[in-house]
């Protein structure tokens, strides 16, 4: 039988250490973070040095790697001090950063050295000489743009050594990235200090002439729609085969400010698909249920961006959306006794006696029940668990076990 | 030591506007070069060439794409055609090519141009430890960083002194798809994009084969600041006619060559600086607005 020991790896996002130890036991080979300065997500989500630490030691455990992500397009003054950052991050024992301004590759690689660097996205590497370049440079890995189409990744695959990344999940940037600043100049914000507006998102009027006296309006026969340049968000699940075929070195989700419910079922997904082809990929089956639990923690509708053809209409936010059944992310379990069969829960959103809920956990367990009794962390009967955070008992009817999550369908 | 240089929309537009004094064409072709006013052929690119020679004039032409794999095979032979041609630099915004330049060893001076990605000193001077001879800087830039760059790059760096910005590039083709969903054909005219709730603001927007482009609100005039970008040792000015056409252009650019040989000598006075300034405004196309973009901005509001 066939066998893939060659696996890509997952490449979780984590916003928090509790995100980062999340992804990790959910099965993601390694997480990206951001630190406090140098990134593009400034505005939530970092990492102190402190934490940094602790992530790392807890990464080790699981034979994990955790990156760093400092991919701002720097401005006069702003790489004061990366040196001794990157320095740092060697020193913790971050696996590699997460780069894009050739200012900062250079800062890192004469005063870090050691410290692998990556090529962010945010440089729009399309082209197989663009990464040689890279690899000349002395990069170990390039991320790809996300108008990289699958033929080409293979090609690129044939023509280069260098570690190739690429976006399998998540929420796309529409523009090559790096190349917008409607955010600067919409919202005098940049786009490539962290401080993207989101500005494609946004409804705009479209006309024929620029001045509101005289033009007309040129949107379509639907004045409900508005002229929009919105994105669907990217699912790969259905192309897993590809994805490892071509040779992939490393997969991303997408969404360092997302939940930690989005970063353990996507981790969690991605994880059992990979291995379920790598293990016997000549036998391999798509199977729904991984892209039923994607779509439980979806914020819009998915596709798959460029990878088999330009995107048209259907991928973009037009129109009526599908609709995306909603769920909530309610507790985790923080341990279970065995004999009692009762389980304790932190709380993360209200939830009552008589909820249909749902446990989900590392390895794709699954366990659908109804509330039947909760406690308090006295001891005292309770008939809903309001408070955030507070630790609740609940009596369950199988086996689950810390780190285990609980949904439930709003 | 003021290098005016300017787009072509056609091949007499090129000759008059070398005849006026321009310094350098910046010119290119559809496939390589992003956001020209026209494509010029081959023919064309080496007639504009031998015409800029005769008059002691340069031409740079726009490698600047964005280039996949089919692009990038492509690209080589198209450099060496240049090689032949002779033209006196070419932009580059892909690593790929400066790769296979190297690679080929073709040795067209290159200045890099990755348009919003160039926004400091030690990354200009990356690039020219690369070979670059120049360097493009993004428009997003306020003159106090101007300064701090201008005082610190080993290569001469150019800016926008007028014309359009473009704010967004996309591969996707966004007004086809929005018509196509709407089942309507993308119309012919020029087309504008107003911000939610600002209906004054007019961003032009269009596709072509390297997608969907977007333009800042406003073009950008820096015609009254010009001293202080010498002072700043930046003197390599790139004028952008992709939206005004024709003569007016040509009109546009004589008034900043009159500035800059005003600059180059003693005559830059207040009276000359207000005069010219005046008129680069009436000649402007009147469908489109003025101002001087992130030069003018507090370096500490946009972040
Ligand atoms: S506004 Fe949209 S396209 Fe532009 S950088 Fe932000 S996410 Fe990307």
């Amino acid at each position: 039988m066939r066998k893939i020991t060659q696996k890509p790896e997952v490449l979780a996002p984590a916003g928090t250490l509790e995100k980062l130890k999340t992804a990790i036991i959910y099965g993601a080979d390694a997480v990206f973070i951001g630190g406090n300065q140098y990134g593009l997500r400034s505005r939530a989500g970092n990492f102190t040095y402190d934490e940094m630490r602790e992530g790392v030691e807890f990464a080790k455990k699981y034979n994990a790697k955790v990156y760093v992500a400092a991919n701002m397009v720097t401005h006069e003054g702003d790489t004061e001090g990366a040196g001794e950052f990157f320095q740092t991050l060697r020193d913790i024992g971050i696996s590699a950063v997460i780069v894009s301004d050739p200012a900062l590759i250079e800062i890192c690689a004469t005063e870090a050295p050691g410290l692998p660097i990556h090529l962010s996205t945010q440089a729009s590497a399309t082209n197989y000489e663009t990464l040689n370049f890279w690899h000349t440079e002395g990069l170990e890995r390039v991320v790809l743009a996300r108008e990289v189409s699958m033929e080409e990744i293979k090609e690129i695959r044939q023509k280069t050594d260098v570690e190739i990344e690429a976006f399998i999940h998540g929420a796309m940037c529409i523009s090559y990235s790096g190349r917008c600043t409607l955010s600067n100049h919409m919202a005098d914000r940049d786009a490539n200090r962290g401080g993207c507006s989101q500005s494609c998102r946004w409804k705009y009027g479209l006309f024929e002439m620029p001045f509101p006296d005289e033009r007309n309006s040129v949107l379509g026969g639907d004045p409900e729609e508005d002229f929009s340049m919105s994105a669907v968000d990217m699912s790969m699940i259905r192309h897993i085969p590809d994805l490892v075929e071509n040779g992939i070195d490393s997969l991303k989700i997408e969404g360092r400010m997302k939940s930690i419910h989005y970063v353990s079922t996507v981790s969690n997904v991605y994880r059992q698909a990979i291995d379920a082809y790598c293990n016997d990929p000549d036998n391999y089956e798509f199977k729904q249920e991984w892209e039923d639990e994607l779509w439980k923690v979806a914020q819009r509708e998915l596709s798959v961006g460029f990878y088999y053809g330009t995107p048209t209409e259907d991928e973009q936010l037009f129109g009526k959306r599908r609709k995306i059944p909603a769920y909530a992310f309610i507790g985790q379990v923080l341990a279970y006794d065995e004999e009692t069969g009762i389980a304790t829960i932190q709380q993360r959103n209200l939830f009552s006696i008589g909820d249909e809920i749902e446990f989900y956990g590392p390895g794709f367990t699954h366990l659908h029940q109804t509330v039947e009794a909760l406690w308090d962390e006295d001891g005292n009967p309770i008939d809903r668990a309001p408070n955030a955070m507070m630790t609740v008992k609940m009596k369950v009817d199988a086996p689950v076990k810390p780190f285990d999550m609980m949904r439930k369908r709003k | 030591m003021i290098e005016l240089i300017t787009t072509a929309e056609s091949v007499d537009q090129a000759k008059l506007l070398v005849s006026a004094g321009v310094d350098t064409l910046y010119i290119g072709e559809e496939q390589f070069g992003l956001r020209l006013p026209i494509a010029f052929s081959q023919d064309e690119l080496q007639e504009i060439t031998a015409f800029a020679h005769a008059h002691q004039k340069r031409v740079c032409v726009a490698v600047n794409a964005l280039m996949h794999n089919d692009m990038i095979e492509k690209v080589v032979p198209y450099l060496a055609f240049l090689q032949t041609v002779g033209v006196d630099s070419i932009t580059v915004g892909d690593p790929g090519v400066i790769h296979l330049m190297k690679k080929h060893d073709i040795t067209i001076p290159y200045v890099y141009d990755a348009q919003t990605l160039v926004t400091s000193a030690r990354q200009v001077n990356f690039w020219a430890k690369r070979g670059a001879v120049g360097a493009v800087l993004a428009r997003e830039i306020p003159f106090e960083e101007l300064k701090a760059i201008g005082s610190q790059v080993t290569v001469p760096v150019e800016v926008l002194v007028y014309g359009a910005t473009c704010i967004h590039h996309s591969k996707r083709p966004l007004l086809e798809n929005y018509f196509n969903f709407t089942k309507e054909t993308v119309p012919s005219e020029d087309l504008y994009i107003s911000e939610p709730k600002k209906p004054d603001t007019h961003y032009s927007i269009f596709e072509d084969s390297h997608g969907t482009h977007v333009f800042a609100t406003n073009d950008l005039n820096l015609l009254p600041h010009l001293a202080s970008l010498v002072e700043a040792g930046i003197t390599q000015w790139k004028l952008d006619g992709i939206f005004t056409r024709g003569n007016n252009f040509v009109e546009i650019v004589r008034l900043f060559i009159e500035a800059k040989r005003a600059l180059a000598g003693d005559g830059w006075t207040t009276a000359l600086q207000e005069s010219l300034n005046e008129r680069v405004i009436a000649l402007h196309p009147k469908e489109r607005t003025l101002d001087t973009g992130f030069f003018l901005k507090d370096p500490n509001n946009v972040k």
